[in-house]
């Protein structure tokens, strides 16, 4: 009993605290995103994204004169927990408009419970392309989609590499299923052969009995859609193997970000990746945003990182734009959105079967010596590529 | 040739993977064998282990196969304070419920992920070790072969670890007095306890043992796989599939069964698709219990009797 008391004169004193804040002009944002579980490591970097974007904002004098406070709340990477909190922060909150989640799955149940609801969702990160082929009303979408990541690899590909064969291995998500489904249609549009096509379940320990089924196949090309920890073991077995193709690709999420040369240490040694966005990119803010991340976190952010950042000034520029905060002007003021981000340019538009998607260049990354360096296109480039590259056992 | 290839490399692969998989559930057969209670925090415990194995290597530059001899009594510590204070009073409570150390379990797993995100993050961590994508390769030794296998380096070696371990447990259970103790009490609860047996000791060191075993197990896995605070579940399924194939308690059982099952994956993953692997171990595991709910023990037991 003594402990209930407590509880409840804690929890009094919460609410005496938030009321406190609320009386000052504050505009409250509720953000659904994975705090824990395996995806925790993204939510992570996308938190400390978006609030560096809210002490940019607030110091500038907020949205429309109100102080920005943004509330996470965990999703813990669970689809059902994303739509509950949403479902609360519309109901409960009357947030005028939604945004956040990780992944494609969560983001979906999100899109779901907006449209139904009527108020606007700004998709941050989930690449699935269904999401926007729904025809949703009220689901508009930054990032672009599955399909678009690989543009870039593609041009790559086609350009220099000219391979006339691909092995994908991809994880069983949302996620991997899309991207590995895109590329058999890329495949196919430039002629390579897929002589592999195999999915694994996230978090698996031994890969070698497919990739040793990917040697006997023999490839020109090994494409992975995997997270990080999966993409460095698949990296690391492929070297113990030593499968010889003539590029190692991921695309983009595990292959992105920088944990993903420290665990597989050489073994990550010229694999290129399809990404949306690299520090040195040349937008403008973007390397500003990248400095002062690191400076703060001590790494550079990844692209969902950028994402984030972005996705707070892409809702501060509809808010200030909306005539009312009612949630048609909301949207309305959305579908007029035309401006340049630290993620690069936005703008949300119908076509190819898309309604409210923001489509956009995608670049290439290469690891070249132990660093992550953008390699194509070439007028974005930081580093010259290296190909063709060395078989393993003529490496070090 | 290059199905040969193929097949061999399989093999080899599956056998490494049942080693392991077989020292995870070791512990937890033996466990279940001496106290009737399915140990649902397992992969948990493992975890703990593979953060004290993490941080040693991270700060004192500890090879991750060294600090089993450092994580292992810690684990047997914990594992004693564990039995003494939380399962064994939770065993004398009255409850409509028959189980309630294995609902405690489930407590102590889902405490130790939270604590270990709250305390460490959710970050991936591994432990990038010189030879970790290293392997003798056939060709360099046979120049002429006509197919190409490798074995890989830290496998390899956390496999030996295993079977090192299996040993040392099996001689212990067979030549202490300790280990006599304990399988009287697995064998026969009521005569050992008229036999004069401390049960309540052996169940301690049961425990701890049991423990002992799983910290090995995330000691050896660490250089071939990584850490992350939620990755407890999946091998404590890993395990309890293992258990229950091999027959509920059985040492031996486990072993064998965790050879099977890694066999089982890999062969799965070659021939039929890696996305299947999940689904057919709990598929073996539902055949196991309808068709063999003795396990691989009922076997081993009928073949001894025969003789």
């Amino acid at each position: 009993m003594k402990r209930f008391g407590l509880v409840l004169s804690s929890l009094s004193f919460v609410l005496l605290l938030t009321c406190n804040v609320f009386a000052q002009d504050v505009l409250k944002l509720g953000i659904p995103l994975p705090l824990t579980g395996t995806n925790a490591k993204f939510g992570e970097i996308e938190k400390k994204a978006y609030e560096i974007a809210m002490e940019e904002i607030n110091a500038k004098g907020g949205i429309k004169g109100k102080k920005v406070v943004l509330e996470f709340e965990d999703s813990q990477g669970k689809p059902e927990v994303s739509r509950s909190i949403v479902e609360r922060l519309i109901d409960v909150k009357k947030q005028p408009v939604v945004f956040g989640e990780y992944s494609s799955s969560s983001s979906k149940a999100v899109a779901a419970v907006a449209e139904e609801r009527k108020v606007p969702y700004l998709v941050v990160t989930g690449a699935t392309d269904d999401i926007t082929q729904q025809n949703y009303k009220y689901v508009f979408r930054m990032n672009p989609t599955n399909n678009y990541y690989t543009v870039g690899l593609m041009s790559f590909l086609k350009e220099i590499v000219k391979p006339k064969s691909i092995a994908i291995l991809y994880e069983s998500s949302d996620f991997g299923t899309s991207g590995a489904e895109d590329m058999v249609l890329q495949a196919k549009k430039y002629g390579m052969e897929v002589l592999v096509k195999e999915q694994y379940e996230k978090g698996a320990v031994d890969f070698k009995p497919i990739l040793s089924k990917v040697k006997a196949a023999a490839p020109d090309v090994i494409y992975m859609v995997s997270y990080v920890m999966d993409a460095a073991l698949l990296m690391r077995q492929i070297k113990e193997l030593r499968i010889d193709a003539k590029l190692y690709a991921g695309g983009a999420a595990g292959f992105a970000i920088p944990e993903f040369i420290q665990n597989a240490k050489e073994a990550s040694e010229l694999v290129i990746t399809a990404t949306l966005w690299s520090p040195q990119v040349k937008y403008a803010g973007a390397g500003a945003f990248a400095e002062k991340y690191k400076k703060l976190h001590q790494d550079y952010p990844s692209y969902h990182g950028a994402e984030a950042y972005s996705a707070l000034y892409i809702i501060k520029d509809v808010l200030d734009r909306a005539k009312s905060w009612s949630a048609d002007d909301i949207r309305d003021a959305f579908r007029k959105t035309n401006m340049m981000t630290a993620f690069g340019p936005i703008k949300f538009e119908d076509k190819e079967g898309y309604t409210n998607q923001n489509f956009m260049d995608t670049l290439v990354m290469q690891v070249i010596k132990g660093k992550h360096a953008t390699i194509w296109p070439q007028k974005y480039a930081s580093e010259k590529y290296v190909y063709p590259i060395p078989r393993w056992r003529d490496r070090k | 040739m290059a199905q040969l290839e193929l097949f061999l490399q399989t093999i080899i692969s599956g056998f490494l993977l049942g080693g392991l998989y077989g020292l995870i559930a070791l512990g937890m057969a033996l466990i279940m064998g001496v106290m009737r209670v399915i140990n649902l925090a397992h992969g948990d415990f493992m975890m703990i282990a593979m953060y004290i194995s993490y941080w040693l290597f991270t700060l004192l530059g500890i090879d991750p196969y060294l600090s089993v001899f450092i994580a292992a009594p810690a684990l047997f510590l914990f594992g004693l304070v564990i039995q003494k204070y939380l399962m064994t009073p939770v065993m004398k409570v009255e409850s409509i419920l028959p189980h309630n150390q294995v609902i405690m379990t489930v407590g102590l797993a889902m405490v130790f992920s939270n604590l270990a995100t709250v305390m460490f993050t959710g970050n991936y961590r591994s432990t990038p070790v010189s030879y970790a994508s290293s392997a003798w390769y056939l060709t360099d030794y046979w120049k002429g072969s006509p197919i190409e296998l490798s074995l890989s380096m830290p496998w390899t070696l956390s496999f030996i670890m295993a079977v090192l371990i299996t040993i040392a447990l099996w001689i212990f259970l067979m030549k202490t007095d300790m280990g006599k103790s304990i399988r009287a009490t697995a064998q026969d609860l009521d005569a050992a306890l008229l036999m004069g047996v401390n049960v309540d000791w052996v169940r301690m060191v049961t425990f701890g043992i049991g423990l002992v075993l799983v910290a090995a197990a995330g000691c050896v896995f660490l250089p071939i796989y990584y850490l992350y605070p939620a990755l407890g579940k999946q091998f404590t399924n890993v395990g309890f599939v293992i258990t229950v194939i091999g027959g509920m308690g059985s040492t031996h059982g486990a072993v064998i069964g965790g050879l099977i099952l890694g066999l089982f994956e890999s062969m799965t993953a070659t021939y039929i698709g890696m996305g299947w692997a999940p689904a057919g171990r709990f598929g073996i595991f539902v055949a196991a219990l309808v068709f063999l709910p003795g396990g691989i023990a009922s076997i081993l037991r009928k073949r001894r009797l025969e003789e």
